[in-house]
């Protein structure tokens, strides 16, 4: 089966302008993105993640090297057909509703009619701005509606590759994890995702393999169990010990020759623990 | 070919869609008002006085209106979906550049159509209510009252209103042309207003180019080869002072320049077209 996202050698340059030479953004990246995976993009700002997104929709051109979009050259209808985009910090025209947004996004990937409108509700009840939220104007929307609803718009096309430009930025908790439980649902559909951040918790929390960018050059690449897995040690949780019984098993492991790194009771996530703290509606 | 037409249509209706939703539309109520304004003013001139002020009045200002209306709204039409970053969502779908700078152009030349066709209906009710007016008070002689409404009945209206709506057109065509390649509204403006000066002097430049011997630079008859081939003749639409002076214009006249505008419109669009096309984003 051929790669959701193939990229061999690529490089991109951007001129500086009047004679003052050229910035070098990417150089000779290969990325091979498998279907059906949650692919994370990771690097500092500045370290190429977004220019190599953009390289793959064809909205840039790359100076040398080629990228494939399910086998089709990037940048071709053909290849864009596969993808839905949400840009970083996107801005959406205030002047449309939500449901209209999602409509012309449709319309430009070639959809109309009866599919077109059963879809628009579909994606809206999907990001919870069904009812009244659909049909206000997009200024009147909080940051993380905006996000929905440009999510929304990406999947319009039902395409096969989902890429997130650091989709969960300037998002509360909820939504973040919203949206986090989305790329899970479409992970799930067999749709491949593609996202870019730089808040390593939530990419550890959804991605199955990742990259690691820094001046556009490739540090690091594989799945996220093989890299993280430390195999030189071992822990375990327990509950229901007393301190005697604590005690007895650190002079376990001492006598048999083993260090004891760290111990405690664990901490729950912030996130976790903020989350329990909303109202029960509100965490959705 | 459908599909390309139904995305064109998609963003075309779009442009329109915004234009309208962000009071463009109060432009035309202020149009209206300054029309009415002017209709009474010099009422103690003779008739011939007021039709001609009230002429010159909204011809100008239909004009000033749509050439704002027209330069500001395609010097934004690139520049602010790359600012904005709304560029990349529209791009990243199968849609062809072109589609989308076709779209553009014609969701803002429909607006155009719209803006001068309301404009030109008040204008038409404001000279029809001048004529009654004016038979009102003046028109107890039937000679008089022919005279008068022969001067508000002037089928010359419509004509004048297609050589303007041509000229916008072509103007609009240009600020598109340089917002392909341009990050900034004001350095489109800036072009286009040059341009559209320039253009004023078209005819000059391409007399002085044919008729240029030996005695002129390389230098010079380059320049003014590229004025007389490149930039638009906007002396053509000079036919619009004619009509509102009163003065006879035959509608071949008015066509054969609705005509190059069409050209010079379909020939810069597929240049821009072609720049955009190269251009990353």
């Amino acid at each position: 089966m051929t790669p959701a996202v193939l990229a061999l050698s690529l490089r991109k340059e951007f001129p500086l302008g009047w004679g003052r030479g050229r910035v070098l953004a990417v150089h000779g990246l290969d990325l091979e993105v498998k279907r059906g995976e949650v692919f994370g993009l990771l690097g500092p700002n500045g370290s190429g993640k977004s220019t190599v997104m953009k390289m793959i929709l064809g909205l840039l051109r790359p100076t040398r090297g080629r990228a494939e979009v399910c086998g089709f050259r990037a940048g071709t209808l053909a290849a864009r057909r596969q993808i839905g985009f949400l840009p970083e910090n996107p801005y959406f025209p205030g002047f449309l509703t939500g449901a209209e947004l999602i409509r012309y996004y449709g319309k430009l990937s070639g959809m109309g009619g009866r599919e077109l409108e059963a879809r628009v509700d579909q994606l809206l009840a999907l990001v919870r701005l069904g009812g009244e939220a659909g049909r206000r104007c997009l200024r009147t929307y909080s940051k993380g509606m905006l996000q929905r609803a440009g999510l929304a718009g990406a999947l319009v096309s039902d395409p096969e590759i989902i890429m997130l430009d650091e989709p969960t930025v300037g998002v509360d908790p909820a939504g973040s994890r919203e949206i986090r439980d989305l790329i899970r649902e479409l992970k799930e559909r067999g749709k491949t995702v593609i996202f870019s951040s730089h808040l390593l918790e939530q990419v550890e929390d959804v991605a199955d393999r990742v990259v690691i960018l820094h001046r556009g050059e490739k540090l690091r690449e594989g799945r996220l169990d093989e890299l993280l897995t430390q195999t030189g040690e071992w822990q375990v949780r327990v509950k229901g010990l007393g301190s005697d019984q604590r005690r007895e098993l650190q002079t376990w492991f001492r006598q048999h020759g083993a260090e004891v790194l760290a111990e405690g009771s664990p901490r729950e996530r912030l996130e976790d623990y903020f989350l329990r703290s909303l109202p029960e509606k509100e965490r959705r | 070919m459908r599909e390309s037409w139904r995305r064109i249509w998609a963003v075309a209706a779009n442009t329109f869609l915004e234009a309208v939703r962000q009071k463009v539309f109060s432009v035309l109520l202020i149009f209206a008002l300054v029309l009415l304004g002017g209709a009474n003013y010099f009422a103690e001139f003779s008739f011939q006085e007021q039709f001609k002020f009230l002429k010159d009045l909204g011809y100008a200002a239909i004009s000033l209106t749509g050439l704002l209306v027209g330069l500001l709204g395609a010097a934004q039409l690139i520049p602010a979906e790359i600012e904005r970053r709304t560029i990349l969502t529209a791009l990243c779908r199968p849609l062809r550049r072109w589609e989308f700078l076709a779209g553009k152009y014609l969701g803002l030349v429909s607006l155009l159509g719209v803006m001068l066709g309301i404009m030109g209906v008040v204008f038409w009710a404001i000279l029809r209510w001048k004529e009654a007016q004016l038979i009102g008070t003046e028109g107890g002689d039937a000679m008089v009252a022919q005279a008068i409404q022969a001067e508000a009945r002037d089928p010359r209206l419509w004509q004048a209103f297609v050589l303007i709506l041509a000229k916008l057109f072509v103007v609009s065509v240009l600020a598109v042309f340089f917002s392909t390649m341009a990050t900034s509204t004001t350095f489109v403006i800036a072009m286009t207003l040059m341009v559209y000066l320039i253009g004023h002097l078209q005819n000059v430049a391409r007399e002085q180019w044919l008729e240029s011997g030996e005695h002129v630079s390389r230098a010079t008859q380059a320049f003014l080869a590229a004025v007389s081939l490149l930039v638009p003749d906007f002396s053509l639409y000079n036919l619009i002072d004619e009509i509102v002076a009163g003065n006879a214009v035959h509608w071949r006249a008015t066509l054969e320049v609705v005509a190059y505008s069409g050209a010079y419109v379909g020939v810069l669009l597929a240049a821009a077209a072609w720049l955009f096309e190269g251009r990353d984003l």
